[in-house]
């Protein structure tokens, strides 16, 4: 009963509610709109959109020392995490099967050090923000629930790898629904953000000719 | 005529001698072997021709590799002899000798702590806090404790679940349990020696033996004598864990791995050598985890903040690490004498950390 559930009707709203809440997301914020800055550009507000994307891909030079843990943490995470989430063989087939779109698995070789990075990444980013007394403090229960159910989610999926029971495969996708649910209503979608929220303080400080 | 019944009679006599003769035969030409065996060695032994080849093959007398067109480890031994002793050492030393060890311990820990309660700080809290561990260090030491502590319940279940959770969970129940603990714990082992690596690079250089190390120990770290025994940043118990955990992480992790990924050509004897070792120090370094974890907590009043906000009280520091509270106030005046005035932060009642969070 409960697997018809998970693979069935709670599927389909776990998408509706992905699909609909993220799209909701981004319309309401592009929407948001400012004041028409009538002032004269000193610089390209399209240059600095770009220039600010990239740079933000490291961090600045005077902040390198303090943030080395976060920077390689961060990294490990999200390209392990990545990886697991597109090219895993589990999830190949999976796609293949919900959509017809096949294209070729990583070898399980790859999978294990994606897997292994993608839990060390993610353990050491969320004990960091426990530890450092600045962002415990600015950290809220958004934040602790989302590295905790993207956690779950990860570790149900390793459980289910021997693809031996059904009920460790049922777990995994009724934990990955929850996320896909949670997903719109949290800081979880900085996924889609973090490109148009760097593009928009990068051409703001742009046009007034400062690199952001 | 005489002569002819004389010749028939003769001829049936042939023929009953005959067929009695026949009959005997028949009864007792199978009870030889018997009377033979019966007759002793002496009489010559029956040999079965099977048994040579029977013998080879159960491996009783010494272990023969055979030959085959298989290509694989292993691949010409019909049966590994040092299966069953495996077997038996699991089953009959590793697990009741473990789970004793491990029962024990958590007694001891729980009657000393009836009996004597925690360590109170003497004088109480002075309000005054000092750094103890940065956010790097502490951050280390939560990871190295959730890597460990997932493997090891993990590896627990797989050990003593058949014992524990079957009744609770039923065989199907606790072969999904199990299925998902292997995998877990196949999946985490190679991220433990990260940790460990981690933490041997974090705090070796405050875990090498020093003067005072050789009598902390000898008074049993205060139990034995009275009093504190003077330490500086880890005292001479707290080196022995970091070096138990590093030097048993170790060997936990290249056993585990040997076992994890069996594709680098080792047999089964290997394997099992590496079961077995891996099952004697993840015990052993569990065990041992009991005793810090307790005088962590609950055991000494005021330790667990400096693995938590990272700071102590200097009552706390005083008592337990005099040596090293001394170094700390040393620095911190050496630091206050080059800088301005007005600086530090004397006003919020916490010491100048002498390592940078």
């Amino acid at each position: 009963m409960f697997e018809q559930l998970v693979d069935g009707i709670f599927w389909d709203i776990a998408l509706w509610v992905f699909a609909i809440g993220v799209l909701w997301r981004i319309l309401s914020i592009f929407r948001v709109r400012n004041k028409p800055d009538y002032s004269e550009p000193r610089a390209s507000g399209l240059a600095g959109a770009i220039g600010a994307n990239l740079r933000r891909f490291m961090p600045r030079s005077e902040m390198v020392s303090r943030t080395r843990l976060q920077f390689v943490a961060g990294y490990l995470f999200h390209l392990g995490l990545f990886a697991l989430l597109v090219f895993a063989a589990p999830h190949v087939l999976f796609i293949e099967a919900q959509t017809g779109l096949s294209w070729t698995a990583m070898p399980y070789w790859a999978f294990i050090i994606s897997a292994q990075i993608a839990f060390i990444g993610l353990m050491l980013l969320w004990i960091y923000r426990i530890m450092h007394p600045v962002t415990r403090l600015i950290s809220d229960v958004d934040d602790h629930l989302a590295a905790i159910l993207t956690f779950i989610v990860m570790f149900t999926g390793c459980m289910a790898l021997l693809g031996e029971f059904n009920g460790l495969r049922v777990l995994h996708r009724f934990m990955v629904e929850l996320w896909l649910v949670y997903f719109p209503f949290s800081r979880l979608m900085h996924a889609f953000m973090f490109i148009p929220s760097r593009a928009f303080t990068g051409a703001w400080f742009g046009r007034r000719g400062v690199k952001a | 005529m005489s002569n002819n019944r004389q010749s028939r009679i003769r001829h049936h006599r042939m023929v009953v001698f005959s067929l009695l003769s026949l009959l005997l035969l028949t009864l007792v030409l199978p009870l030889i072997p018997y009377a033979v065996a019966d007759l002793g060695e002496s009489a010559g032994k029956v040999v079965n021709p099977g048994a040579d080849l029977w013998r080879e093959v159960r491996q009783r007398d010494r272990s023969v590799i055979g030959t085959t067109r298989v290509k694989g480890v292993d691949s010409g031994v019909l049966i590994n002899v040092y299966g069953e002793d495996w077997r038996q050492f699991r089953m009959q030393r590793l697990i009741p000798y473990g789970a004793a060890l491990m029962g024990i311990v958590l007694s001891v820990i729980l009657l000393y702590y009836l009996v004597r309660g925690p360590l109170r700080l003497q004088g109480g809290p002075s309000g005054k806090k000092i750094q103890r561990f940065t956010v790097f260090e502490r951050t280390t030491h939560w990871f190295t404790v959730s890597v460990f502590w997932l493997l090891a319940l993990t590896g627990l279940i797989l050990l003593y679940g058949r014992f524990v959770l079957i009744p609770l969970l039923g065989p199907d129940g606790f072969g999904l349990t199990a299925s998902a603990c292997k995998e877990a714990h196949n999946l985490f082992g190679p991220m433990f020696l990260v940790a460990i690596l981690m933490l041997f690079v974090t705090f070796v250089k405050d875990n090498f033996y020093a003067r005072g190390d050789m009598t902390w120990l000898i008074k049993g770290g205060g139990l034995l004598g009275g009093g504190h025994v003077s330490a500086g940043r880890f005292n001479a118990g707290e080196k022995i864990w970091f070096w138990i955990a590093v030097l048993g992480g170790i060997v936990l992790c290249v056993s585990g791995l040997i076992l994890d990924f069996a594709v680098f050509g080792q047999g089964r004897e290997v394997m099992e050598l590496s079961h077995v070792l891996h099952g004697i120090v993840a015990l052993i370094v569990i065990t041992v985890s009991f005793g810090h974890i307790y005088l962590g907590t609950a055991g000494v009043e005021g330790t667990i903040g400096s693995m938590t906000t990272g700071y102590v009280d200097e009552a706390w520091a005083k008592s337990h690490h005099d040596r090293w509270y001394a170094e700390v106030k040393a620095a911190a005046v050496d630091d206050s004498e080059t800088e301005p005035a007005g600086g530090g932060s004397a006003s919020t009642g916490v010491a100048s950390p002498t390592r940078d969070g």
